[in-house]
């Protein structure tokens, strides 16, 4: 521009000098000077021209110099001299140059050198432009160029089928264009410039080459299709794996991006891809496993990213990555998920199972997975809790599963919130599969981990453990029976003290307190009061009395688990202290009836077998132990009835001990005839060569352990519970709504009660209440309700 | 004596000696609580009057605060209410 606009200032003064004297001055140079073109003495010499017109060396105009400078002290003159002459041109002037330069566009075209300089080139461009033949040599221009274009485009018609070949010499003819184009512009920048510029129809001149060229190449659609169609076996090639020449596909879709005709290439190149990768879909599906699938499947959308960056057009990424999607991914994604989630989730591969959320998460899949995920947890689960032979062990490997799920969960599914409600509800779900036994099992799991003479873990990681164990006790439904077993677990460790840590007990009773609020461990806690009022009545009792050999538990009814009576005739020496103490109490406590737990009590007893020093232990018994083995200090030797008479027990209870006590590894008593069972008409003796290195020695009582007996009550009292509670609800809706149908009572009843319950256990407890004038049936309708106030 | 007993530990339960299951006021059972008390034991506590009816603490004395400035009386047999001095 700098040029160009120097060349006005220039143009303006050569206005002031006598007029045809530049023209033909500037005629002269442009056609005498025989210099070659690309001289570059010449052009610089051009240049100094052009730069020093003003001075007086300027080889065109030496002697006009001065009189401009006399004509701008005086500017009169010089109007007075524009009058005079007129400015005219040669006739044959625009005919000459567009020769000349026809000739220089003709070169260019044939790849030929051009003869003149492009400097003269383009002066005489600038001189046509100037004297307003613009639009004339626009057009001359261009048909020639157009002509060309056409010659050149149909030379392509023809051409050998080979799609390589064939786009190399499109491709070839392209390139060709383009530079061809960019001298003829450079050679015609001023016309570009200036006419193409001020003409609002008019495009510049390598638009015009565009537009020749995609006119052209339309008029020819066989050449089109063939530049299509052999791009896309070229892709397609690429596709099976072949190396091709990737920038002679950038190029040509350069190509076709610039003359705008992309679009139609875009959709066959599509609509190619869509059925090519329908058919290889299906194929690999058949072949493949799921995770192999899975890993062709990422990285064929690998390879298309890769296309786009390297050749495809930007605009062409979102719809061929979604026909990927929809053809190896959606179209398959219920049968990748039926095959593979099962076998990825159960080996745990979590590499795999991670591509499979990302893959399907682009296609909408992630209801799949949850539906799978959730049938895996369900089916899986329900297994772990329908095994009978693993008793305890089904805590340990919910656990198991939960934790591996969790992990999964994180690290597999990015710890997608739908997928972890599925997790949540799956659990809710298998844990409630079967009634009564995991809620069972879970407060025993808890009763192991809470028991002293642990295994070996520490504090944390037992806490950990518990945890966890009450994430599964949130999903129970059942969580009276679980309430039930944890009370009796608890009661037993309290009593005999055998629990490994407080903090830890309260910590446990706190969380329980949180997740079912506080009406759910009142008696819980209750019976941490009693433990704690019963230290402060033995002080008190110490205090008042000599004996230190007592302790004693008291217990308030309601808190603790409902103990059998157990008849039991004390020995004296104990009935004085157990006597002592009740009177102690009762004096404190009045209005109060105290009832003793000979089931839970237990001694210690200095045993002389012989008068030797190693001959004294001490035993630590239970109750019943001890009110046996007290006997013996009377006899020898008693029968089985003489003992049974003697201490009052239940039969049952009375064999178990005596078979702790003379049938087990530790042996007190002898038994003759010898055997395992206690029979009738067994008699025992004290067995005075007892020996053992300890001083101290615990004699395990028989399991007064979960029986199958005991287990079944703590169910069974679990039911008498809920009556109630299903009572208490089939009144409190009668209450509010006074009259009701039975099957909207119901239904009523079940969104309430949180336990499982079924129709006919509602009909019974709704009858008892119609016995006990709560409710009556309507008159007319049998089968509604009506509350009785 | 080849046996001697060094020390003994007992567990006893304890429940409210009352001749009635339920108190008579709320008749909810003696060994459960008043309606307003969540839980049994020493924080809901029996007493008995004179005429040696036993009522939940809770309970009676709401009962008498009912009964204003007349005389107070033990609502299942009538006769004037006074607490069982122990």
């Amino acid at each position: 521009m700098q040029r160009a606009s120097r060349a006005q200032v220039t143009d303006k003064d050569k206005w002031n000098k006598p007029v045809g004297e530049p023209a033909k001055k500037r005629l002269r140079t442009l056609t005498n000077e025989q210099e070659p073109l690309n001289s570059s003495v010449s052009s610089s010499e051009k240049m100094e021209t052009d730069k020093d017109g003003i001075s007086a060396s300027g080889r065109n105009l030496p002697s006009t110099r001065p009189q401009i400078g006399e004509n701008r002290a005086h500017p009169k003159k010089m109007i007075i001299s524009l009058k005079k002459e007129k400015p005219k041109l040669p006739e044959t002037f625009e005919e000459d140059t567009w020769k000349k330069l026809k000739m220089s566009v003709h070169a260019v075209h044939r790849e030929q050198p051009v003869e003149q300089s492009f400097e003269e080139l383009y002066k005489a461009v600038e001189d046509l432009c100037i004297h307003k033949l613009g639009p004339n040599l626009y057009s001359r221009l261009q048909n020639d160029c157009e002509e060309h274009i056409k010659s050149e485009i149909e030379s392509l018609v023809g051409q050998p089928d080979d799609a390589t070949i064939f786009l190399e010499t499109v491709e070839a003819c392209w390139q060709k264009h383009c530079n061809q184009m960019s001298l003829i512009r450079s050679i015609f920048l001023y016309l570009d410039r200036t006419y193409v510029i001020q003409s609002s129809n008019v495009c510049s001149l390598w638009a015009m080459g565009l537009q020749s060229f995609r006119k052209h190449l339309n008029s020819a659609p066989e050449v089109q299709n063939k530049i299509v169609s052999g791009m896309l076996s070229l892709i397609l090639q690429e596709r099976s794996g072949d190396m091709v020449n990737r920038s002679l596909l950038r190029n040509l879709l350069r190509m076709l991006a610039q003359l705008q005709l992309y679009s139609s290439f875009e959709t066959a190149f599509l609509a190619d891809t869509e059925s090519f990768y329908r058919q290889e879909g299906s194929d690999k599906l058949q072949d493949l496993d799921i995770p192999n699938y899975l890993l062709f499947v990422e990285r064929r959308i690998e390879e298309e990213h890769d296309r786009i960056g390297h050749y495809l057009d930007i605009q062409t990424k979102k719809p061929l990555i979604s026909k990927l999607d929809a053809q190896l991914l959606e179209a398959h994604a219920q049968t990748i998920v039926d095959k593979g989630f099962e076998i990825l989730m159960t080996q745990h591969r979590i590499k795999d199972l991670q591509r499979l959320y990302n893959l399907l998460l682009r296609v909408n899949g992630l209801s799949n997975i949850r539906q799978a995920f959730s049938a895996y947890i369900k089916k899986t689960g329900v297994e772990i809790v329908m095994n009978d032979e693993r008793g305890l062990e089904m805590v340990q490997d919910l656990l198991d599963f939960k934790a591996r799920l969790d992990e999964l969960l994180e690290q597999a599914f990015a710890s997608n919130d739908e997928l972890s409600h599925a997790l949540k509800d799956a659990f809710e779900t298998l844990i409630n599969a079967r009634q009564n036994k995991p809620a069972e099992l879970i407060a025993k799991f808890v009763d192991q981990q809470l028991r002293s003479g642990g295994k070996g873990i520490s504090e944390q990681e037992s806490e950990l453990i518990l945890e966890r164990v009450l994430i599964l006790f949130r999903y129970l439904q059942g969580k009276d029976v679980f309430e039930a077993f944890f009370k009796k677990d608890l009661a037993k460790r309290l009593l005999l003290n055998k629990s490994a840590s407080i903090d830890a007990e309260k910590a446990i009773i706190s969380k329980l307190k949180q997740e079912c609020g506080s009406s759910f461990t009142n008696k819980l806690e209750g019976m941490f009061k009693d433990m704690e009022l019963s230290k402060d009545i033995m002080t008190a009792y110490s205090n008042s009395s000599v004996t230190s050999e007592l302790s004693v538990h008291v217990l308030t009814t309601g808190y603790w688990p409902a103990y059998p009576p157990a008849p039991l005739n004390l020995p004296k020496e104990i009935l004085d202290h157990q006597e002592a103490f009740e009177k102690f109490y009762l004096s404190k406590h009045q209005g109060r009836r105290l009832t003793w737990q000979n089931s839970l009590a237990h001694c210690s007893l200095k045993a002389t077998f012989r008068p030797n020093a190693a001959g004294r232990k001490e035993l630590l018994v239970s109750l019943y132990q001890a009110a046996v083995l007290l006997l013996f200090n009377g006899s020898d030797e008693l029968s089985f009835s003489e003992i049974a008479g003697a201490v009052g027990m239940d039969d049952k209870e009375l064999r178990v001990t005596l078979q702790s006590l003379a049938c087990a590894k530790i042996k007190i008593l002898n038994k003759s005839p010898k055997g395992r069972d206690v029979e009738d008409g067994d008699s025992f003796t004290f067995n005075s060569k007892f020996e053992s290195k300890q001083l101290r020695i615990k004699v395990n009582s028989i399991q007064l352990k979960e029986t199958q007996e005991e287990n079944d009550k703590t169910t069974e009292s679990v039911f008498q519970d809920r009556q109630y509670q299903v009572d208490a609800a089939i009144v409190r809706v009668m209450k509010a709504r006074k009259s009701l149908s039975h099957t909207l009572l119901i239904s009523e009843l079940f969104k309430i009660l949180k336990f499982p319950v079924t129709p006919p256990d509602l009909k019974k407890r709704i009858e008892s209440l119609i016995e006990r004038e709560y409710l009556e049936r309507d008159r007319d309708s049998p089968s509604v309700y009506k509350y009785l106030a | 004596m080849r046996v001697q007993v060094e020390g003994w530990h007992a567990v006893g339960t304890w429940t409210w000696n009352a001749e009635d299951d339920a108190c008579g006021i709320c008749r909810l059972a003696f060994d459960g609580c008043c309606p307003d008390c969540r839980i049994p034991g020493d924080d809901c506590p029996i007493v008995w009057g004179e005429c040696s009816h036993p009522f939940h603490m809770h309970c009676i004395v709401k009962w008498i605060g009912v009964q204003g400035n007349n005389v107070q009386r033990c609502p299942m047999c009538r006769r004037e209410w006074q607490f069982k001095s122990s």
